[in-house]
């Protein structure tokens, strides 16, 4: 049987860093193949050649065994490879048959567009994927899964026979993934062949046939079946060690008072009824999965949503935080976000423009001058402590690998003094070394009495690093559980809590 | 590695147009040597100066991210009122300026308080405002000039200092010095330029976006003011008119002098060979009386290639960014 797909030892460089090395994946027609890896491990960027946004260095393309090279993602979108990627990617304001039809709205650009015809045409896909629902709605009218599963129709649309999906689980509930599961089994019984990329490996046993692994941007395994594997061979593959066990013992929960408590704090995001607490020294973890509200609840706390109810203190006393700068200078509050690249870091500017941005305030005097050696004198010890790896302070920052770059986005709240610091995803694109140092690095804060609050939906890291884990879903808190370092129970009770909601159908 | 060579770049961002400066001198003077007179000098300098203030004025607000559309209208109508309030009221001619820059500023910080309040872009905001100051000049002035400038302000203007070099070459150097001093040594100019580098790192970084956006229109506004007093000085009349072609070349000076247009990072000595290259270009064409029409399409030229090479360095920070 001719492979559908194959990329052959492709390799990939970017400025300071190989992202594939002599990388090679095949799928077969009517497959679904799981692609796993951890962050950084080179998925996306292979993601990336397949689909045309990338042209490999070396190696090559093929499909149906033709020799390909796109030079653009419609090139590969017009010879059948469609991908759902994990933001959605559709004109919200526009009906739903508009959508799954953009590429085909009429046969010129000056063409009048029948509209009948369009709905009548988008409608068949909709059915094939079991979504009956009138294609003249507007997209901004569905829910996260309808959403994606527009997005798979509009692939299928274009006579993909190719579709790549990645982490199409992520904002959906377990029900919805099984709906999800199953239009993909009967999609892969056309003779599809699907590509799954996810972090979920129930999910990858539950559904794949076949796997590749990547790790460091080369192939820890190429197109194995999965029924000759188990989960710790998958994970031995991944991370190129056995599955770590919780290496730091638990620690007692800290008697001191809360450095910040909520009391049944409302948002206008939609959060209600939320209530916990972070003391000095403590790590508080809240877990949850992609669009539990978890950043949204971080940007509540600095002020930049509304907060509808309930109250906020800070050190005992109630707090009316009206923006991120009265967090920092009044409240002693950071927030480094999970976007390092559009909310984290200004990749324009040096270094030290970077990681001095929270002192400068701090440090210039009463007509507003700021002088670089003072700003260095006050960042330089805390780049150092970092290990931060940079030519010098004034190079430019979007030059430095990630992990330097995250390192940067935690210095500066360091360097800032900060009484709480609220880490949001910390370690997403980060390699595995800086992410032990990173780990090692927020439990450290804590040991000299930073109250931290650790959002995350990497299980192992929060199960490595929390002490205490919120479980938060649909905009509200469904349960704590004490973390004892005992990875099965704590990641079940975690995922109980979300089944639970799930179940009772409570996610709004 | 290519760090090193990306950073000088940016460091070096007026090396490219002192150059082309330089080579345009020379090559003018070459070719006609009245270009070097003592005369053309002083009012080759006259021009730079007072379009020195105007490309600050923008200079500010493309930092930040934004433009600002209104800057002409807002230095047209600060120069009626600098002429009309020594005209009318007889005010001596430094209270009248006193009171020109406070117009600027006041304008500036309307313009900068809707805009961060409203989060309507700047774009709209401004070209509003352009509207809006205009209308006041033309209700002032009923499109009349106001000919009672008092004579020295008009020596100001006009008369030289030492030699070649003009009296309005002082407030230039004087805007020129406190705009570096401003992005390069004090904490406003600072977050000018990390809003405009990533409005929302700065922000969750504890900068407060409404205060300094307000400071930076308010910034542009008297810098556009001073513009427009110049103006009222040289031109000897309080002229309604003032301010109308002040659009393309507040754009084009910053651009070519390496000023990122989405924000973030600009260059002061860079402006100035801008407005350099600009004035000697539109002088030249003077000189050899060639049709003004082409004046426009050589600025025209000159904009697409600041552009192209601005353009070249963000890709190189954006692949930089993968």
């Amino acid at each position: 049987m001719t492979a559908a797909l194959e990329v052959l030892h492709a390799s990939k460089s970017f400025p300071g860093v190989k992202a594939l090395d002599d990388v090679s994946l095949t799928l077969q027609p009517g497959s679904i193949h799981a692609l796993l890896g951890e962050n950084g491990a080179g998925k996306s960027t292979l993601i990336k050649i397949v689909t045309g946004l990338h042209r490999p260095d070396a190696g090559e393309v093929r499909l149906n065994g033709q020799a390909v090279g796109f030079a653009n993602p419609r090139q590969a979108v017009a010879a059948g490879i469609g991908a759902v990627h994990q933001e959605r990617n559709l004109v919200t304001r526009f009906s739903i048959g508009e959508n799954i039809m953009l590429e085909r709205l009429g046969a010129h650009a000056l063409s009048p567009i029948d509209y009948g015809q369009i709905h009548a045409e988008a409608a068949k896909w909709l059915a094939l994927l079991d979504l009956y629902i009138d294609p003249r709605r507007p997209v901004s009218s569905l829910s996260v899964a309808q959403m994606q599963l527009v997005e798979i129709g509009k692939a299928l649309a274009l006579q993909t026979r190719v579709l790549l999906l990645d982490e199409p689980t992520a904002s959906l509930t377990p029900n919805e993934s099984q709906v999800l599961f199953g239009i993909l089994r009967r999609l892969r019984d056309d003779g599809v062949a699907i590509v799954f990329v996810s972090h979920k490996l129930e999910e990858v046993f539950d559904l794949c046939d076949t796997v590749t692994v990547l790790r460091d941007g080369r192939n820890a395994c190429s197109g194995v079946p999965l029924k000759d594997l188990d989960r710790q061979a998958v994970v031995k593959m991944m991370i190129g060690r056995d599955e770590r066990i919780a290496k730091r013992a638990p620690r007692p929960r800290a008697e001191t008072a809360p450095y910040l408590e909520l009391k049944n704090v409302a948002t206008s995001a939609g959060h209600r009824d939320i209530s916990f607490s972070v003391r000095p020294g403590e790590i508080i973890g809240l877990y949850g999965l992609v669009g539990a509200g978890r950043s949204e609840l971080a940007k509540a706390i600095l002020g930049q949503i509304r907060r509808t109810g309930g109250e906020i203190r800070v050190a005992g006393k109630p707090a009316a935080i009206a923006s991120p700068a009265d967090a920092l200078h009044k409240y002693g509050i950071g927030y480094v976000s999970e976007d390092r690249k559009q909310e984290g870091l200004i990749l324009l500017h040096s270094v030290l423009g970077n990681a001095g941005i929270t002192v400068w305030r701090r440090l210039s005097n009463a007509l507003g001058f700021l002088r670089d050696r003072t700003i260095i004198d006050h960042t330089a010890p805390v780049l150092r402590q970092l290990e931060v790896k940079t030519p010098s302070v004034y190079q430019t920052i979007g030059n430095l690998s990630g992990g330097n770059q995250q390192k940067v986005s935690v210095a500066k709240w360091i360097a800032a003094g900060v009484k709480l610091l609220i880490i949001d995803e910390p370690t997403v694109g980060i390699d595995i070394k800086t992410k032990a140092y990173l780990h090692d690095l927020i439990h450290d804060l804590a040991e000299q009495g930073t109250a931290i609050l650790l959002i995350t939906s990497d299980m192992p890291e929060m199960v490595d690093v929390a002490d205490h884990i919120l479980v938060m879903s649909g905009f509200a808190i469904k349960g704590e559980v004490e973390n004892d370092r005992n990875y099965e129970r704590v990641s079940q009770a975690i995922m109980g809590f979300i089944h639970d909601n799930a179940s009772t159908g409570a996610a709004a | 590695m290519n760090d090193s060579k990306l950073t000088r770049a940016f460091d070096n961002d007026w090396i490219g147009p002192a150059l082309v400066s330089l080579v345009a001198i020379a090559a003018i003077s070459a070719l006609q040597p009245s270009f070097l007179s003592s005369f053309n000098i002083l009012v080759l300098l006259s021009a730079i100066a007072v379009n020195m203030l105007i490309a600050l004025g923008q200079l500010v607000i493309i930092a930040v991210g934004q433009m600002n559309l209104a800057l002409g209208s807002i230095g047209g109508l600060v120069a009626i009122s600098f002429a009309a309030m020594m005209e009318i009221w007889h005010l001596p001619p430094l209270v009248a300026m006193g009171g020109g820059l406070a117009i600027g500023v006041i304008a500036g910080m309307a313009s900068g308080f809707v805009i961060a309040r409203t989060g309507i872009s700047a774009f709209i905001i401004t070209l509003a405002g352009l509207q809006i100051f205009k209308g006041i000049n033309l209700g002032i002035t009923e499109a009349q000039p106001f000919y009672g400038v008092p004579q020295s302000v008009k020596d100001f203007g006009n008369v030289a200092l030492a030699g070649p070099i003009p009296w309005l070459v002082l407030p230039m150097v004087a805007a020129a010095v406190f705009m570096w001093v401003l992005f390069n040594r004090l904490r406003i100019g600072r977050y000018i330029l990390a809003i405009g580098g990533n409005r929302n790192a700065a922000e969750l970084s504890g900068i407060n976006l409404d205060t300094t956006v307000i400071w930076a229109h308010a910034l542009s506004g008297l810098l556009a003011a001073g513009a427009g007093m110049m103006l009222v000085a040289r031109l000897q009349i309080g002229h309604p008119a003032i301010g109308e072609d002040w659009l393309i070349s507040s754009f084009a000076a910053p651009v070519i002098g390496g000023a990122i247009l989405s924000g973030g990072h600009v260059s002061v000595v860079g402006t100035f060979f801008g407005v350099v290259i600009i004035a000697i270009i539109t002088q030249a064409l003077v000189l050899f009386a060639i049709d003004p029409f082409v004046v426009q399409i050589v600025l025209g030229a000159l904009i697409l290639w600041a552009v192209g090479i601005n353009r070249l360095r963000e890709m190189r920070v954006a692949r930089a960014k993968a």
